[in-house]
């Protein structure tokens, strides 16, 4: 139970200091996830914080591809 | 042993400081989807020059690792033609942003594409001045509130396509922040032209204008309100395809149901002798119909002369550039 994020990140940073989890860092292109870390807001948000703000709807419930 | 060309990456293109960008702005998407296009074009970093005037949009040349100039408010226009003219190998490109190109900038816009030099211009559109805090720019649309107007915007924004045609433009595309594969394709267009390239962005200002284009960001309500424009083809929006913007028999853009209306779309050109058809959609804004996306216009014409590399040596050049100076009338002053 985690999001990932897709290589259509934009590295913008909008995501990360509102994740309640800090979950979220920057890694060298774009920001991931920790999976370990993840609990898709539940209990905290109706809907994952990072899917809701981000500007390009790169963060998504399963892996592509 | 064989020497294998070197191959250029995105990241190649990225200098050693990360964008400086609010969290969530559309300029990020911007610059990621810039640097992507100079590797699907493979240009050395050392090819480019990126040359800026003022604002959030013109810090843009200090995330890259290409040459750059952070120049004077408005006036990157006449330094890029002065780089394109002593070197008309390099890539030069001018990031811009609504007050930059529109307000204080707005005459060198203008003569920019009068000259139409093989340089292309990204105009960063947030319609609003991000860096100093929030006033109204020449793009902010009518009753926007901001630090300037706290009534309300009185005056009725400034269309850069329209303005770009007018002056008559070679090259008039608009995109939008988050369609990032529509950013890339009109940049790369952009770069594949010949000449004066006008590609707006409309970019979201997270903190002074936010929500500002969210009908047309968003990829679900996108569908009713943006019209991407392909050559050959009928103007279809609409979640299934349903609507088609015409022009009216009073030379008016409408919208038109495709399943009630029976007669033929007419196609789209963008290289159409006339630029009346780009005129009327660069005027569309997205309020009141559809917001058209894509290459509005373009055509080939002569681009600015740069005679430098065809005649003469450069010390000849230099001497000629003296008589030229001097004139056939001029003193010395001598002081007695």
């Amino acid at each position: 139970m985690a999001l990932y994020i897709t290589d259509v990140c934009t590295s913008c940073g909008k995501c990360e200091p509102l994740c309640p989890n800090e979950a979220i860092s920057q890694a060298s292109d774009i920001y991931v996830i920790d999976p370990d870390k993840c609990q898709e807001c539940q209990g905290v948000y109706d809907s994952p914080r990072c899917a809701s703000v981000c500007p390009v709807h790169c963060c998504v419930k399963v892996k592509e591809g | 042993m064989s020497h294998e060309p070197k191959t250029f990456e995105r990241k190649d293109y990225q200098g050693a400081i990360a964008p400086k960008w609010c969290p969530g702005c559309g300029n990020h998407g911007i610059f990621k989807s810039l640097t992507k296009v100079y590797a699907q074009l493979q240009i050395p970093p050392e090819k480019i020059a990126v040359i800026s005037g003022i604002g959030c949009s013109s810090r843009l040349p200090y995330y890259l690792h290409t040459y750059g100039f952070h120049t004077l408010h408005g006036r990157a226009p006449t330094v890029a033609l002065g780089v394109k003219v002593a070197h008309p190998e390099l890539s030069v490109w001018i990031i811009s942003g609504d007050g930059d190109a529109l307000a204080i900038g707005g005459n060198h816009f203008i003569h920019f594409f009068r000259h139409n030099p093989d340089v292309k211009l990204v105009l960063f559109n947030n319609q609003v001045y991000g860096l100093t805090k929030g006033q109204a720019s020449p793009t902010s649309v009518l009753q926007q509130k901001t630090a300037t107007t706290p009534a309300g915007v009185q005056e009725r924004p400034l269309q850069a396509a329209s303005l770009a045609l007018a002056a008559g433009a070679s090259f008039v595309a608009r995109t939008i922040d988050t369609h990032l594969d529509h950013v890339e394709a009109m940049l790369l267009a952009a770069a594949r032209h010949k000449g004066a390239a006008l590609v707006e962005v409309l970019t979201n200002c997270v903190i002074f204008n936010d929500g500002a284009f969210t009908d047309v960001e968003d990829p679900v309500r996108a569908a009713d309100h943006v019209v991407s424009l392909r050559d050959g083809e009928p103007m279809v929006y609409g979640k299934e395809g349903e609507l088609v913007l015409k022009w009216s028999d009073k030379g008016e853009l409408i919208t038109s149901n495709r399943n009630a209306d029976a007669s033929e779309s007419w196609c789209y050109d963008s290289r159409s002798i006339s630029p009346t058809m780009a005129y009327a959609l660069s005027q569309a804004d997205g309020r009141n119909g559809p917001l058209p996306i894509g290459v509005l216009w373009q055509r080939e014409i002569p681009t600015y002369p740069v005679l430098q590399t065809e005649t003469g040596s450069k010390v000849e050049q230099t001497m000629a550039l003296e008589r030229i100076l001097a004139g056939s009338q001029s003193w010395k002053v001598s002081a007695r």
